[in-house]
């Protein structure tokens, strides 16, 4: 299967590491990534927060180039999804409002037509590699790895839309978890927004205080990390982590790690090519854990 | 938009679950009266500073027993306080920076020397002529001027 990468923003200027591992462990799943040029930011902030017809046009724009090169779109990251498979979704489903984007877009030379699917990865590994097809590309299992799942808000809401899980009791994460040897852990507060955007737009310190319920959770059903498909999530879940500790005073720290870095792990990439030495919150425990997983 | 609030109980289902809403995270934010208060009682909708407490969790348009879905409200009164002057500072300068350069973050020489250890190609220009098009045509270029602190 080929898909155009629609890689956002945010792992590309932000957490380069995590497009490096996505572009190297993808394809050996038999998931072809193409660039496309010319895509732009998805746009999350202009369409839900400022202005929804901008954003439908500019989310348009971009399908438009996946469309013109005749592939389905595969995205990183939660928010990039929500805001392409709304407009997708919407614009497939309403003439009226597709005539008004493909009006506003047509000096840009571009036409929504409405033939392509997006699809974050999580989506194409749980529902078209499939759980077996995961367990079969893993050569290191990681057997005893105590995994926090946190999916994130934006890929279940709304599921007509996103297609993924369920918003209240997500599960699929943990099967994938499972797929590569680990042990996903049940942990209170699995459900409860990372806080990202309360953190940028919001009040840092009710961030924090989020934040570090879900860690103290996370901490308490013994998890040795937390894994993550977004990365508003992993940043909140890293850097947010960094510095909330010293805020909070936190006596302990629970490192996480993007999935598709645990998939390499299991595939028998080394910590340094997952990118995980890259990560700001560290536990020697948790590499000495990975390291003779690993070996 | 105000058809559906008109319905809202204020039952307090959504709160049980919106993620800022708890006194012990924030006792501010509350999705019933946040969007309540500004979109049925306040002659000042969107002033309301506690708007951008919401997380867009979606969690109440899961719960809500009535679809009123406070979710799409607030992100309403967001939208609505870009032209009234009480738009987020950052949210306002992000939005310029994704129409003048198409990505959401600053690109820096620290970004490109990190792709680069990584064997990363450098990153593409972005199709800047096309979004400014599109946000002339909707108007929201000359929103966001308007909005210029």
């Amino acid at each position: 299967m080929r898909y155009a990468l629609f890689l956002g923003c945010f792992i590309p200027v932000r957490l380069p590491h995590l497009e490096a591992v996505a572009r190297s462990v993808l394809p050996q799943l038999g998931v072809e990534l193409a660039d496309i040029e010319g895509f732009t930011c998805c746009p999350e902030p202009v369409g839900f927060l400022t202005d929804r017809v901008t954003g439908l046009a500019m989310a348009a724009r971009n399908i438009c180039l996946a469309e013109e090169a005749g592939l389905d779109i595969i995205t990183l990251c939660n928010g990039c999804t929500y805001t392409l498979r709304q407009a997708n979704e919407t614009l497939k489903a309403d003439p009226a409002l597709r005539a008004r984007i493909n009006e506003i877009l047509a000096e840009t030379g571009h036409e929504f037509r409405g033939t392509v699917d997006v699809r974050h990865f999580a989506q194409v590994l749980s529902q078209q590699v499939g759980f077996e097809g995961i367990r079969s590309v893993v050569r290191k299992p990681l057997t005893g790895l105590r995994v926090a799942c946190h999916t994130g808000c934006h890929i279940l809401s709304p599921p007509g839309v996103m297609g993924f899980d369920d918003p209240l009791d997500p599960i699929v994460l943990d099967g994938m978890v499972s797929a590569l040897g680990a042990e996903p852990v049940d942990w209170e507060r699995k459900t409860m927004c990372c806080g990202w955007t309360l953190t940028n737009y919001g009040d840092r310190e009710s961030a924090n205080r989020l934040l570090g319920a879900k860690l103290d959770a996370m901490h308490a059903a013994g998890a040795d990390c937390s894994t993550v498909i977004c990365p508003q999530c992993f940043y909140q879940f890293d850097t947010g982590q960094m510095l909330a500790a010293r805020e909070l005073k936190m006596e302990y720290r629970v490192p996480t790690i993007y999935y598709l870095q645990l998939l390499a792990l299991a595939m028998g990439r080394s910590l340094d090519e997952a990118g995980i030495r890259q990560h700001r919150v560290k536990d020697p425990a948790l590499d000495g854990k990975l390291g003779r997983l690993t070996a | 938009m105000h058809e559906a609030a008109e319905i809202c109980l204020k039952c307090g289902v959504c709160c049980n679950v919106a993620h800022s809403c708890h006194v012990k995270y924030d006792h501010r934010f509350n999705p019933r009266y946040t969007f309540v208060y500004d979109c049925l009682a306040s002659e000042k909708r969107a002033s309301n500073p506690n708007i951008w407490l919401c997380v867009s969790c979606h969690k109440c348009e899961e719960t809500c027993p009535y679809d009123v879905s406070p979710v799409y409200f607030i992100e309403a009164l967001k939208a609505e306080a870009l032209g009234t002057g009480f738009v987020h500072p950052t949210i306002r300068a992000e939005v310029a920076q994704i129409v003048s350069t198409g990505f959401a973050f600053p690109v820096t020489g620290a970004t490109e020397r990190q792709r680069q250890t990584l064997n990363l190609k450098p990153l593409p220009p972005k199709a800047v002529d096309e979004l400014a098009k599109i946000a002339e045509k909707t108007g929201l270029a000359a929103r966001l001027k308007e909005a210029q602190p």
